[in-house]
C-alpha cells in the first residue's frame, strides 16, 4: 500500500506540473457549462423539446461525462504509453513491487481528478446559473462512479497496450472523438434522431450522461445505463487486465 | 559462492536464437563485463538474470535464488540499469528516486544518494532539464536505493560525452570499492579494459571468451609493435639480427619494429648501445579490439565512434 501511495503521490505532482492536463481534465467542463451558459441566449429558460429542462441543466451531465472522457480516454492512454514507451513499466519489474502499482497509482489520481472536475461543473451550475443539485443523489452517485470506471476501463483497455506516448493518443482520439457525440458534447441527447440515441445509450458516454440526467432530475431509476455502464467497466477490464503489456 | 551463475542460457526471438548456450559465473565484489558488438545477446543475458525474460533452457541463480521462482528475493538484492530507461520528463530527480525507495523494504537515504552521486543540486531539476550524464547518474541512484548487494549496469554511457563518461566510471569503481558487485554491458571495449576485473566476451549470442582484460589480450598472443623516428642512421639488419624482432617497415620516416613481447627491452638496448636517442619512441598497445578481432574477425565499436 504505501508503494501505491508514494506512486500516486508522484503522478499527482506530474499530473499538476502539466497545464494543459489540468486545465482539460479539472477545469473545462466548468468552463463549458459557463461558456454555453453565456453563449446561447436564455440559456437557463425552460425548453418544451429538453422536457422543461433549461440548456444548462441538460448540458451539465454532458459537461461532467466530457470531464471523465477526457481523462480517462483521452490522457490516461497517454500516461501508460508513455510509462512504456520510456521503460517506466519494466524498471518497476526490476523492483519488489509488480508495475501495476504503477497503473493503480493513475487511476487513483484520476478518480480524484475526474471527481473534483464533477463537483466543480455541479458548483460553478448551482452558482451561476441557479440550476438544482442532484434530486436522487444516490443515484448521481453511483452513475457516475459507475461513468467514471466504464470509461476509465476503456482508457485502461487502449493503454494495455499502446507501446508509446504518441500512439496511445492516436488510438485515444479515434475513441475520444465519438465518444464526446455520443456525451451530447456537439447535439444534445435529446434532440438527436432517436436511431442515433439509442445507439447512444449503449455507449458508455451515452449511457452516463443519460443516467447522470435522470437522477439528476430523479423519480426515474436509471437502471438501463448503469447495467451498459456495468457490462463496458467488466468486460474492458477484464480486457485490459488480461492484455496489458508489462514491457 | 557465486553471486550470479549463468549455466547454459538459451533464448531465442521468432525462431532466431539470440543468446545459444551462454554460461559464467559472477564472484561477489568484482567488476565483471559483458562485452559484445550491438547485437550480440548483452541486454538478453541480463534480462534474463534480472527475471524480465523467461529462458528457453538453461539455469541463472542469483544469490542462489531462481530470478523467475523467486522474485522477491531477487529483486531486493539485485539492483537494475536497464539500457534506454527513462523517467517522466515534468518528475524531479529527487522525487524519482524517493519514489522508487519507497519500494523497498530499507531504502538509502535519498539525500545523501544524490550527494554521492552528485546530483544534490538537481534534487529539484526536472527530469526533461537533466543532462545525459545526470539523467544516467539518476538512473544509477535509482538501481541503488534499495541497498542492492549486486548491480546490473546495461549500456551505462551509451550516449554521454566523454567527460561524462569518465565521470560515470569513477561512480562505478567507487560503486565496487563500497562492496557492491557489479555486472556491467557495454559494447565499449575502453569501457571494460578500463572498469572489468574479468570479462565475458559475447559474439552472436555465443560465449567467445572468458578471462581478465589483460588475460584475453595475452591469450591470442599478438605481436608487439613499436615506433619510432630518429635523424640518425638505423641500419634495418641491426634490427634483424635481434632475436626479438620479426618485422621492420619505414614509411614516411618512421621505423615500424614488430616482434614478441620482449621486443621493447632489446630494440631499446640496441639504440642506446648506437647512442641513438629516438626523437618519438611510441608502443603501440594491444587492446580488447585487436584481441576481439583476432578471435572474431571483426571490430568492436569504439566509444569516439559511437559519441562522434
Amino acid at each position: 500500500m504505501s508503494a501505491i501511495a508514494a506512486l500516486a503521490k508522484t503522478q499527482s505532482k506530474v499530473f499538476l506540473r502539466e497545464p494543459a492536463a489540468v486545465f482539460f481534465g479539472v477545469v473545462f467542463p466548468a468552463v463549458l457549462l459557463v461558456v454555453i451558459g453565456f453563449a446561447f441566449p436564455n440559456a437557463t429558460d425552460p425548453v418544451a423539446d429538453f422536457g422543461g429542462r433549461s440548456l444548462v441543466d441538460v448540458y451539465a451531465p454532458t459537461a461532467i461525462v466530457l470531464g471523465l472522457a477526457t481523462t480517462a480516454i483521452f490522457l490516461f492512454p497517454v500516461a501508460l504509453g508513455g510509462d512504456r514507451e520510456r521503460g517506466i513499466l519494466r524498471r518497476l519489474s526490476t523492483t519488489p513491487v509488480h508495475p501495476r502499482a504503477l497503473v493503480v497509482a493513475h487511476l487513483a489520481v484520476q478518480l480524484v481528478v475526474v471527481t473534483v472536475a464533477s463537483v466543480a461543473a455541479v458548483l460553478i451550475g448551482k452558482l451561476v446559473f441557479g440550476i438544482a443539485f442532484p434530486a436522487s443523489l444516490g443515484w448521481f452517485i453511483v452513475s457516475f462512479a459507475l461513468g467514471a470506471v466504464s470509461l476509465l476501463a476503456v482508457g485502461l483497455l487502449i493503454g494495455a497496450f499502446a507501446p508509446t506516448a504518441s500512439s496511445g493518443q492516436g488510438i485515444g482520439m479515434l475513441v475520444y472523438f465519438p465518444t464526446l457525440f455520443f456525451a451530447g458534447v456537439y447535439v444534445p441527447l435529446q434532440v438527436m434522431p432517436e436511431g442515433v440515441r439509442t445507439i447512444s445509450s449503449y455507449t458508455p458516454a451515452g449511457a452516463a450522461v443519460q443516467a447522470l440526467s435522470d437522477s439528476w432530475a430523479g423519480g426515474v431509476h436509471p437502471t438501463s445505463g448503469l447495467l451498459v455502464m456495468a457490462a463496458y467497466a467488466i468486460v474492458a477490464g477484464s480486457l485490459a487486465v488480461r492484455l496489458f503489456r508489462w514491457d | 559462492m557465486p553471486v550470479i551463475e549463468v549455466d547454459g542460457l538459451v533464448k531465442s526471438y521468432d525462431g532466431k536464437v539470440v543468446v545459444d548456450g551462454v554460461s559464467f559465473s559472477v564472484e561477489e565484489g568484482e567488476i565483471f563485463a559483458i562485452l559484445g558488438p550491438n547485437g550480440a545477446g548483452k541486454s538478453t543475458t541480463v534480462e534474463s538474470i534480472a527475471g524480465l525474460r523467461t529462458p528457453d533452457s538453461g539455469r541463472i541463480r542469483v544469490f542462489g535464488f531462481d530470478p523467475l521462482e523467486d522474485r522477491a528475493q531477487v529483486r531486493s538484492r539485485l539492483g537494475v540499469q536497464l539500457q534506454e530507461s527513462r523517467f517522466q520528463d515534468r518528475v524531479k530527480a529527487a522525487e524519482v528516486v524517493e519514489t522508487f525507495a519507497a519500494l523497498y523494504p530499507d531504502p538509502l537515504d535519498v539525500s545523501s544518494l544524490l550527494e554521492r552521486l552528485g546530483l544534490s543540486d538537481k534534487a529539484d531539476t526536472r527530469y526533461a532539464r537533466l543532462s545525459g550524464g545526470q539523467q544516467q547518474r539518476l538512473s544509477i541512484a535509482v538501481a541503488l536505493v534499495g541497498r542492492p548487494r549486486a548491480v546490473i549496469l546495461d549500456e551505462l554511457t551509451t550516449g554521454l560525452d566523454p567527460q561524462a563518461r569518465r565521470e560515470t566510471w569513477g561512480l562505478v569503481e567507487e560503486l565496487r570499492d563500497s562492496g557492491v558487485t557489479i555486472l556491467l554491458v557495454t559494447h565499449f571495449m575502453e569501457e571494460a579494459e578500463r572498469l572489468a576485473d574479468r570479462l565475458a566476451l559475447i559474439d552472436a549470442g555465443r560465449l567467445v571468451a572468458l578471462d581478465t582484460p589483460q588475460g584475453l589480450i595475452d591469450s591470442v598472443g599478438l605481436e608487439q609493435r613499436i615506433r619510432f623516428t630518429t635523424a640518425e642512421t638505423v641500419e634495418d639488419d641491426w634490427l634483424r639480427h635481434l632475436p626479438e624482432v620479426s618485422g621492420i617497415s619505414r614509411s614516411h620516416g618512421e621505423i615500424v619494429v614488430t616482434g614478441d613481447k620482449r621486443l621493447l627491452f632489446s630494440v631499446v638496448s640496441l639504440l642506446a648501445s648506437h647512442g641513438i636517442v629516438p626523437a618519438r619512441f611510441q608502443v603501440d598497445q594491444t587492446t580488447l579490439d585487436d584481441a576481439f578481432v583476432a578471435m572474431t574477425g571483426r571490430r568492436l565499436a569504439t566509444a569516439d565512434e559511437e559519441s562522434g
